[in-house]
């Protein structure tokens, strides 16, 4: 045998172990723990309840999209629930110091936490939509040049509005003090497109449960549940707890209660 | 000699087969890839002066976590242009002490030199405990804000310092920050005569370093918190207990955070009430305590314009009130040094509401807000409300 050929299979060998080495230290891993995940013998959430419909605080209990999430979580996985209202200034804090389990508080991931913080799956996104009328749907952002597209005066949707006119077209800009009236430019034809967050246009649509728009995202916001980097068993109970409530629809409803 | 390396290069490349030389190229590449990186060279450019009319306005910086230096020179240009005259910036005791007396002072010494050249004033925040300073508390790890007492004196070493490394450049020392919350005070519950304590030996050190030093107590965060509440103690009744406790010689003004949370700036001060004219209660009480003379220091103000945080206002509102608070402190409280804005610009978004405390975004997109403020700074006038009506049906 040559020497180059014995080196391929050297290296082959080489690769095929680190392979079967890798698969099987993934393949042995049993059912996540509960004891070791949640050590207190219930989950406990931490949550900003400042952010409704996300998560509010009437002084007696927190209650909101994440908090009813978070139960259903808890239901799914068969233990009781603690929640914690923290600011978000002490969230990640109270999650790598052990004082909570879990975050739930319309948290947006951020791959700069990801030493510490393992986040699941996302269960909603709130990222900026252009919505225009459902029979005048504007199909690329290029067809934008011209159009008059309403948005509120100084938010994401203003900044997101300037980096589409550097890449595309300039627009007749619409600007409003508050969100919904950006929306009611629209409704009310003054407007060919608006642009908002998901969370605004479901809870514009509530209102006007008559009124059908067409929208894309412009941008991404996507929203998960935090476990601490070092709490495997946690994150794997939460990441299928969420992953069942999304298959079964329970998910949704949740949403659609809230949104 | 030439000939020779030929040689020698040719006879290492014929030692290796094919797959081995391909093999040495590509760890080449990826060591290089992984540890080079092309020297950073800014220039610190012409010494500037601050155009303003204002000269309370001020903004907190956070450029202790900026990489890049061009960032931190644009920063502070932009804050210069604005006509701030002074920025509060953190310089965190773990960044810049991370080993008992051994300091590194490489991110500090680039901010200091950019905010002089720029023409900026610097009061300095001081806080966060390195690792070594913070063991582990009944085996649980601690936060950056716990420190214990048996860390106080070096926690005043290192102020000492920074006092002596910037004599000429920093006059103006906060000693920690928010101590009457919790979450500040590593997740216990607060403590006004340790934070006295603190204050007292800290206050020591700044001044053996620098005479000229001015030490700022405090600075009080903006809380209803009842005494014996885990999440922290109000910031009146924090303050009653520092005199009692003797803080008094120990500081030379008084650093509080105003936000003016939902309400417009000239609303009505209430102990019950979180807004910004809630200051003048904190005032008060350094009258009662017979200590008007000094100062006080707003280092961090302003308003929210989150779309769904119950905090926050609408973008518009949050312009008006802003310039009303410059406009109010400026007629009102002759005992006012400062009123800084949190915050200037975080070097990469938080992807949650205090991004809407900003003025300028990570990618340098002047915000509305800025503007205003330059406005205001300057005495521009820049002209037409910048919103429209609210659509009616026609």
């Amino acid at each position: 045998m040559n020497k180059r050929l014995s080196l391929a299979l050297l290296l082959s060998l080489a690769v095929f172990l680190v392979s079967v080495l890798f698969l099987s230290s993934i393949m042995k891993e049993g059912p996540p723990d509960k004891a070791k995940a949640f050590p207190r013998g219930a989950i406990v959430v931490g949550v900003d309840a400042a952010v409704p419909p996300f998560a509010s605080d009437d002084g007696q209990a927190v209650y909101g999209l994440d908090i009813d999430l978070a139960n259903a979580i808890a239901a799914h996985i068969d233990l009781p629930i603690q929640f914690v209202n923290i600011g978000y200034y002490g969230l990640y804090d109270a999650l790598i110091s052990g004082e909570v389990d879990i975050l739930i508080s319309a948290l947006r991931v951020e791959e700069a936490r990801m030493d510490d913080v393992r986040y699941t799956r996302h269960y909603f996104d709130n990222g900026l939509l252009l919505v225009t009328p459902v029979d005048k749907p504007i199909p690329s952002l290029d067809g934008l040049a011209g159009q008059k597209v309403s948005y509120e005066f100084g938010s994401r949707a203003d900044a997101e509005l300037r980096v589409l006119e550097d890449e595309h077209e300039p627009v007749t800009r619409l600007p409003y003090e508050l969100p919904t009236y950006a929306l009611d430019s629209l409704r009310l034809a003054h407007a060919d497109a608006a642009i908002v967050d998901a969370t605004t246009l479901r809870l514009y649509q509530r209102r006007f449960a008559n009124w059908s728009t067409a929208q894309r995202y412009l941008t991404r916001d996507p929203y998960a549940i935090a476990t601490r980097h070092d709490n495997s068993d946690a994150w794997r109970l939460v990441d299928g707890a969420l992953a069942a409530l999304k298959e079964n629809g329970e998910l949704d409803r949740i949403i659609a209660m809230w949104l | 000699m030439f000939n020779s390396f030929r040689q020698m290069s040719r006879r290492f490349f014929k030692l290796l087969p094919r797959p081995g030389w391909l093999l040495l190229l590509i760890t080449v590449y990826i060591v290089l890839s992984t540890t080079w990186s092309p020297v950073e060279y800014v220039e610190l450019g012409e010494a500037q002066i601050v155009q303003t009319t204002k000269p309370q306005v001020c903004v907190h910086t956070l450029l202790e976590n900026e990489v890049h230096e061009r960032k931190i020179k644009r920063s502070l240009e932009l804050v210069r242009e604005m006509g701030a005259t002074t920025i509060v910036q953190f310089f965190p005791w773990a960044y810049f002490e991370p080993s008992d007396d051994q300091y590194n002072w490489t991110q500090a010494d680039l901010i200091v030199r950019h905010a002089k050249n720029q023409g900026l004033r610097i009061i300095a925040r001081l806080g966060l405990v390195p690792d070594w300073a913070r063991p582990a508390s009944d085996g649980r790890a601690t936060t950056l804000n716990y420190l214990p007492e048996a860390s106080f004196d070096d926690f005043a070493e290192y102020a000492a310092q920074l006092a002596a490394r910037y004599i000429e450049e920093i006059r103006h020392f906060i000693i920690w920050n928010e101590p009457n919350l919790s979450f500040e005070w590593g997740y216990r519950p607060v403590d006004p005569a340790a934070y006295v304590r603190l204050l007292q030996l800290s206050y020591r050190a700044i001044k053996g370093a620098n005479s000229q030093a001015l030490v700022l107590a405090g600075a009080l965060a903006p809380t209803n918190e009842a005494q014996g509440s885990s999440a922290g103690l109000n910031e009146m009744d924090f303050l009653r207990q520092m005199y009692r406790r003797g803080a008094a010689p120990y500081f030379d003004a008084l650093a509080v955070h105003s936000y003016g949370s939902t309400e417009p700036a000239d609303a009505e001060p209430s102990p019950d009430r979180l807004n910004f004219r809630r200051l003048e209660l904190l005032r008060q009480i350094m009258v009662d305590a017979d200590d008007a003379a000094k100062p006080v220091f707003i280092t961090e103000s302003g308003w929210n314009d989150h779309p769904r945080w119950t905090g926050a206002v609408r973008p518009s509102q949050r312009l008006q009130y802003t310039i009303k608070a410059f406009e109010f402190t400026a007629a009102n409280w002759s005992w006012a040094e400062q009123l800084c804005i949190w915050a200037f610009r975080y070097p990469a978004p938080l992807n949650a509401y205090p991004d809407n405390f900003t003025l300028v975004s990570p990618e340098f997109d002047l915000k509305p807000i800025y503007y205003a403020i330059q406005d205001y700074a300057r005495g521009w006038e820049r002209g037409a409300t910048q919103w429209l009506p609210p659509p009616v049906a026609s």
